[in-house]
């Protein structure tokens, strides 16, 4: 049934130019469907290119090849395939993909030391918090924003009191990632029950050093948790 | 003291300056100028500056605005943290490639920002939800680009669903992107890289930004990023977060996602993927060329109750069973959807009431999308736990809700 008369047609599909090809040599064609040793075995040819490289890390890590964790750690210094082998790292569900990770802190700097930063975040994994903590403290600006980001990712209480003694000291950018990291690392504690301690936070972050986007985030929390029909009574 | 009327906003139709909302645009091309165009319209907003990483971009949206309001006030920026850091900005539009349109927000929300963003809002179920929690977290407000959940044609199928005219729930269709534009399952492939233009004129590192690095070519940049599995969730994505959000919305399941998906047919050809929510309701994720069977027009939805169905989209006639066609009523044009969205999200920063288009409701049904999007490439039926966030039957569908990010990015 028609309502409207006065709206034109929109257009039918436009037609499309015909798009450039991928060359054969940049098809992922077969990596698309190995397994775990095909996968690796690229990963250890010496005669594999960058781009067969960065697929054969996408799908391992879409497989979880926990085998494959040692090739994958290798290729965290070169600057196009740090993030595949990021993509490959993260989802593998095994302590050595953390352990390489951590073991990578202390190789990198700039932008792939960030990357690596923010995987552990992701992971969450714990261990990894006293070289946090340091790289937080650091000189690298990049890096302590970075750090602060997965301090609060990982969360638990060692976190919140990192996270609580560095916003005093922390300007600009880094306030603010501190800032935000302590307003996840609240969540975290809520998550996990521990109440007391994230109303302690943001309490904490709800004073007036702390940058105003992350003060009225903090003050919103309160009000949230505070007016939650679940809170003890 | 002699204050000009205009500074009062007495004067019929002006609004004070103290009163206006103030904006900035990230990465506005077509698409976003078209959405741009609708803001520039109000008086009781205020377009003040431009962020693109390409400076053609930069100087023509520089240039739009500033003849829209007859000054020179529009500035420009390559910088986007350099933008956000305004104090005086209240909002920011986004419209950037897909890769970036999440962790932009989220950046945006962290200095405070409302933010109006084009679709599909995330990459991933992953950034879907940290989309969600991040304005949560900083009570703002956030407005995804789904405007036809303010358009009137589309309303009207939901008020008919939520009347009880169509009678029980039954099965609900969302039309996805058609394969022969948008296939489901994008290209992992590279193009062959090309030398890079001057960093002045297209910064290609900045350009890719989380997206991870591949040569240059200019087909990217052009548009043609579409397709490419970096850069785009295929078909499904690409209309599913607006109609797979449209049946959420008329069905009122913002807050869920359905419970299993199966997917049909292949990367040519149509397509299909039939999910199911928990309370048995069916969606149908369904690649019905482009103007729908029933010829109403792209992105169009269908409602099926025991008692009638509905069916509608950008043409905004509707077509229904004959016992709903008495209730039916005249709609709006198509084109009123867009400036009805972006004046409501105007209105919500003023009265800070949430907009239809929230990023709780987009992450739902983006995350149904997005499942669908892993069920269709892994080739099987994929069940889901929408409690726990998580496949049920199938460890590398877990492994693909999220994609990691180049390095600096991070949500």
């Amino acid at each position: 049934m028609q309502q409207t008369t006065t709206t034109p047609a929109p257009a039918a599909a436009p037609a499309k130019p015909t798009p450039p090809a991928p060359p054969p040599e940049l098809q992922e064609g077969a990596i698309a469907t190995m397994d775990g040793a095909g996968l690796m075995g690229i990963l250890k040819d010496p005669g594999s290119s960058e781009f067969q490289k960065a697929k054969a890390c996408v799908r391992i890590g879409e497989l979880g090849v926990k085998e494959a964790v040692p090739l994958l750690a290798a290729l965290l210094t070169d600057e196009h395939l740090n993030a595949y082998a990021r993509y490959g790292l993260e989802p593998i569900a095994d302590p050595s993909a953390d352990e390489a990770l951590r073991a990578a802190l202390g190789k990198l700097k700039g932008n792939l030391l960030v990357g690596v930063i923010n995987s552990i975040g992701k992971r969450r994994d714990a261990k990894a918090s006293p070289a946090l903590v340091r790289l937080m403290r650091g000189p690298d600006p990049e890096a302590a924003r970075a750090a602060a980001a997965a301090l609060g990712s990982i969360g638990g209480q060692a976190s919140a009191k990192e996270l609580t003694a560095a916003l005093p000291k922390a300007s600009g950018a880094l306030k603010m990632a501190v800032a935000d990291a302590a307003l996840i690392c609240a969540e975290r504690l809520l998550a996990e029950g521990q109440r007391e301690q994230a109303l302690a936070l943001y309490t904490t972050l709800s004073g007036p050093d702390t940058p105003r986007p992350a003060r009225l985030a903090a003050m919103s929390g309160i009000i949230r948790e505070e007016t939650s029909t679940g809170r003890p009574r | 003291m002699i204050v000009p009327s205009v500074v009062l906003g007495q004067r019929a139709g002006h609004v004070p300056p103290s009163d206006r909302i103030l904006f900035g645009g990230i990465g506005i091309g077509g698409r976003g100028a078209h959405v741009l165009s609708k803001l520039l319209k109000l008086p009781e907003a205020k377009f003040l500056a431009i962020c693109d990483v390409r400076n053609e971009r930069r100087e023509t949206i520089k240039s739009t605005v500033d003849q829209n309001y007859g000054d020179r006030d529009c500035r420009m920026y390559d910088d986007q943290f350099e933008l956000l850091a305004r104090q005086d900005i209240d909002a920011v539009l986004i419209a950037t490639g897909d890769r970036w349109h999440t962790p932009l927000s989220i950046i945006a929300a962290q200095h405070g920002k409302d933010v109006y963003c084009e679709k599909p809002c995330s990459m991933s179920i992953e950034e879907s939800w940290a989309l969600a929690a991040a304005f949560r977290r900083y009570n703002r407000l956030y407005q995804a680009g789904c405007q036809r959940r303010s358009g009137a044609n589309f309303a009207l199928c939901k008020e008919l669903l939520n009347a009880g005219a169509l009678g029980k729930l039954q099965t609900l269709y969302a039309n996805v992107g058609p394969s022969v534009n948008w296939p489901p399952i994008p290209s992992r492939d590279w193009l062959a890289g090309e030398d890079p233009p001057p960093k002045q004129v297209l910064d290609w590192d900045r350009w890719l930004g989380p997206a991870h690095w591949r040569p240059y070519h200019p087909s990217y940049v052009r548009g043609g990023w579409r397709n490419y599995y970096d850069f785009h969730g295929g078909g499904i994505l690409e209309w599913g977060s607006h109609t797979v959000d449209l049946c959420h919305w008329a069905a009122g399941y913002d807050h869920t996602q359905p419970v299993e998906y199966e997917p049909v047919g292949g990367n040519t050809g149509p397509y299909s993927v039939n999910c199911k929510y928990a309370d048995g309701v069916k969606l149908v994720m369904r690649d019905n060329g482009w103007e729908g069977a029933l010829n109403t027009g792209s992105c169009s939805f269908r409602i099926e109750g025991d008692l009638g169905w509905v069916e509608t989209g950008d043409r905004t006639t509707i077509e229904c069973s004959e016992n709903i066609r008495p209730l039916l009523r005249p709609t709006e044009p198509a084109s009123l959807a867009l400036e009805n969205h972006v004046k409501e999200f105007v209105r919500c920063i003023k009265t800070r009431q949430q907009p239809s288009a929230s990023a709780a409701a987009a992450a739902n049904s983006h995350v149904a999308c997005h499942a669908a999007f892993i069920a269709f490439q892994r080739g099987k039926t994929l069940t889901w736990d929408p409690a726990r966030g998580e496949f049920t039957n199938d460890d590398v569908a877990n492994r693909m809700r999220a994609r990691s990010l180049r390095e600096p990015w991070r949500i």
